[in-house]
């Protein structure tokens, strides 16, 4: 079992050097040989996630006392597998994408050695590794999205990542001084096991020690995948290679909740940096979902598309569901490396045919057909109010879930009944011929989707945290005080029944065209989106002026 | 306290450590500012033993003032010796912040190791850049690494190994550092050390990346290839099992 646990980030290591000892021979012979170390790191991670099943208990292996370790528990079993997985499509895929680029064998080694520091990351045991791992991933994938060393937006790119993974190593590697000074070990389990016992003995300025490590890992978190407004970098990574984008959308940028979720004992006493990870991810998600359906290139899309999908796994994560946002992680991980993997398929075909549905008029008066009917929209809106929160509350209920005690169920289950509307409304706008048929047929599908994806949540609750304690705590942690919670789930239920009363009224008597004037205050919104809240022009702004200092410094000392 | 004034010339405190760029500035071969580099924060630390003195409190901030002063210049430097000896600079003045906390002479002469053997291979490369295109100048040439790869590989490797990137032992030299400063001066050390990180993409993106300006020369040796990655490979080996992972 310890072998396999120091083989997962061996293998890609292995590849990677001799890859780089073979460089001169054929390009086939390359890829064979890191396609082959790739199958064999999945292989692997099956099996230590196999062995973690059959055995049922955590191992931790170490090569020095305090630091060189890892350690094999659920959470890092489901991570590898998932990683592991990934990077194999990657490396297969890139065998031919990449084989009229420059640097082929250059890309290969850097991609196994990406393989092997984010295994690194997801095994490590102790902080030290941990660092060594978070920071070496920020490194290598500054390389890899600069392979194509000729273009200049490549480089400004892979730079502006760079830095911005370099500003949340700091707060990580802050966080692992003060817990090793705190604790007096750098070893996760006996860290975990210290918290445990004494979780307020120490304070710094007057705050608790927890809370402020808490915050430094949030922060870490949030740089790393793209929080607002520490997102900026993420949609314009495009200029890297495309399996780079997939390993880095499906893969990298999810470490943020791994290391919240990693560091899950900590964040019981941290209930107040857990609210601040709701708000964050909350906010980054309704403006990376604004951004992204402004955009007019596929690929930048999908990138503001992982921005919203991080900021709902932060959401997931401040209401205290860590397990669910390891789950939506390896969802969304395995369907945007799909996206990214055929996003040059689908600008083929839309080369070939648009796509775009045409209008009733044009159906009405070109096509010649008569309009489809539709359901009535009072019925619709009360359909699309109430069926989605009857399938959610029921499959709630069927998982025994405490509606009163775990109020991040009750929120989730806010997103969950807009996210349900939200399609059903999608159906009622469609003009077909049998509308009652496909509104059935959608809620079916709805109701299969919600009964699985609650049915495999509860699963990987069980499965990440067999302490039923501690995810009831962390649960605990995130709530907020009873009046609070129950004045704002008011507030919320009825801005969503009058919102979609209103939403259906206007779309049924024609209105919800007729607003789209442009407005000065419509076109002072839209300008501010097409330039994405200025957030970028600000931090270039700040990257100039240090640069104009740093001249102006060397200039009166003389360059020494 | 004029011996540690003195000591403040080898362990270079701003605006002493104009001494050290001076000289390396002056010295024209690479491989006299290599042998600079080694030896001259060693000279310090064995006038440190001598001394015996307690350092005074406001030599901690001295040295992170000088170190980040150091680290922002490095931003804009081109000329390779120079940057070597900028960052060679801002980490060594940081040696103070050990020796205030107590720490023992070969400590303080392992970390300034960790923070002069990779700038002295970056003043040693200096040498295969000028005998190409007659300046080591970042920007000058660009896109090394489309017909120099391992010149391109070498460099890149020494360069992170210089900014104390993991698993260099300049990381876990770092941690040491963290570990006996305050708060303020933590974060001003993390600061610093993003800013090196910063000032070597820079650096690489001057050499390395971009489009080739020149025709192709020879690239160098695989001896000479082996001879930096083994000297880096055991760097790493040695700072591993020397510093025991900082913490």
């Amino acid at each position: 079992m310890d072998k396999l646990i120091v083989l997962l980030p061996a293998t890609p290591l292995l590849s990677a050097l001799l890859i780089t000892l073979l460089a001169d021979r054929s390009r086939r012979r390359i890829a064979r040989l890191s396609v082959g170390f790739s199958v064999l790191t999945f292989l692997l991670a099956a099996a230590s996630l196999a062995f973690y099943l059959a055995e049922g208990r955590p191992q931790w292996a170490s090569f020095a006392p305090g630091w060189g370790s890892l350690y094999l528990d659920p959470l890092t079993s489901v991570m590898s597998l998932m990683v592991a997985g990934i990077s194999l499509v990657v490396h297969v895929y890139s065998v031919r994408y990449m084989a009229e680029e420059a640097g082929y064998t250059r890309f290969y080694i850097l991609l196994d050695l990406m393989a092997a520091a984010i295994l690194l990351m997801v095994a490590a045991g102790d902080l030290v590794t941990l660092l060594v791992a978070w920071h070496l991933i920020g490194v290598l994938l500054y390389f890899l999205l600069g392979h194509n060393a000729m273009r200049p937006a490549a480089q400004r790119y892979a730079f502006w990542t760079f830095l911005t993974y370099r500003l949340g190593d700091l707060p990580l590697v802050l966080a692992a001084v003060l817990l090793y000074e705190t604790y007096g070990t750098a070893v996760l389990p006996t860290l975990f096991e210290r918290i445990a016992a004494a979780p307020d003995a120490h304070t710094v300025a007057g705050i608790p020690m927890l809370t402020v490590v808490a915050l430094l890992v949030a922060l870490a978190a949030f740089a790393r995948s793209a929080q607002f407004p520490l997102h900026t970098w993420l949609p314009y990574t495009m200029e890297g290679p495309t399996p780079v984008s997939a390993l880095m959308h499906a893969g990298i940028v999810n470490a943020g909740g791994f290391i919240i979720n990693r560091f899950a004992p900590m964040f019981v006493h941290a209930g107040g940096v857990l609210h601040l990870v709701f708000a964050v991810g909350l906010v980054t998600a309704i403006l990376g979902s604004i951004l992204m359906l402004t955009q007019n290139d596929i690929k930048k899309s999908l990138g503001y598309s992982t921005m919203g999908q991080m900021g709902f796994m932060f959401v997931e994560c401040g209401v205290g569901a860590f397990s669910l946002a390891i789950y939506h992680l390896i969802a969304h991980g395995l369907f945007k490396g799909t996206l990214f993997l055929g996003a040059g398929s689908v600008i083929g075909n839309a080369r070939k045919h648009d796509g775009v549905p045409h209008d009733d008029v044009y159906t009405f008066v070109v096509e010649r057909k008569p309009l489809a009917p539709r359901l009535p929209w009072v019925l619709a809106a009360v359909i699309t109010v109430v069926v989605p929160l009857l399938v959610l509350g029921a499959s709630r209920w069927l998982m025994g879930g405490d509606s009163v005690g775990e109020q991040g169920g009750i929120i989730l289950l806010f997103f969950g009944w807009v996210t349900g509307a939200q399609l059903l409304f999608a159906t009622y706008r469609l003009r077909v011929d049998s509308p009652w048929r496909l509104m059935a047929m959608i809620i079916l599908s709805l109701i299969i989707v919600v009964a699985g994806y609650t049915l495999i949540e509860h699963g990987f609750d069980l499965f990440l945290y067999p302490d039923r304690e501690l995810s009831e705590r962390i649960y605990a942690a995130a709530s907020l005080p009873l009046a609070t919670f129950e004045v704002l789930v008011m507030i919320l239920a009825a801005t969503i029944v009058v919102g979609w009363i209103a939403t259906y009224y206007a779309a049924a008597n024609g209105r919800a065209h007729r607003g789209s004037d442009a407005s000065p205050l419509r076109l002072a919104f839209y300008s501010l989106i097409s330039r994405e809240f200025y957030v970028a022009d600000v931090y270039a702004w700040l990257t100039q002026a240090t640069l104009g200092l740093s001249r102006r410094l060397n200039v009166w000392s003389r360059w020494v | 306290m004029t011996l540690l004034l003195i000591t403040s010339l080898f362990l270079p405190l701003f605006p002493l450590s104009i001494v050290l760029n001076g000289a390396l500035t002056t010295l024209r071969h690479p491989a006299a500012r290599c042998a600079v580099l080694l030896l001259w924060p060693q000279l310090g630390i064995g006038l440190l033993s001598i001394a015996q003195h307690a350092i005074p409190s406001y030599f901690v901030p001295w040295a992170l003032l000088t170190s980040g002063l150091y680290a922002l210049r490095l931003l804009t430097v081109r000329d390779m010796g120079r940057w070597a000896g900028l960052l060679a600079t801002s980490g060594l003045a940081l040696t103070w912040a050990l020796a205030a906390a107590g720490a023992d002479s070969m400590d303080l002469r392992l970390f300034a190791f960790w923070f002069s053997l990779p700038h002295a291979l970056m003043a040693l490369l200096v040498l295969p850049l000028t005998r190409r295109f007659g300046a080591a100048y970042a920007g000058l040439q660009g896109g090394l690494i489309g017909h120099l790869p391992r010149l391109s590989g070498v460099l890149t490797v020494t360069a992170l190994a210089a900014v104390a990137t993991p698993p260099f032992p300049g990381f876990f030299g770092l941690l040491r550092v963290l570990h006996v400063l305050d708060w303020a001066g933590a974060v001003t050390v993390l600061f610093i050390w993003l800013t090196w990180g910063w000032a070597a993409t820079k650096l690489l993106q001057g050499f390395v990346f971009g489009a080739e300006r020149m025709e192709s020369d020879t690239d160098i040796g695989r001896a000479s290839t082996l001879a930096f990655a083994g000297m880096l490979g055991v760097f790493i080996a040695v700072g591993l099992y020397s510093t025991g992972g900082g913490l």
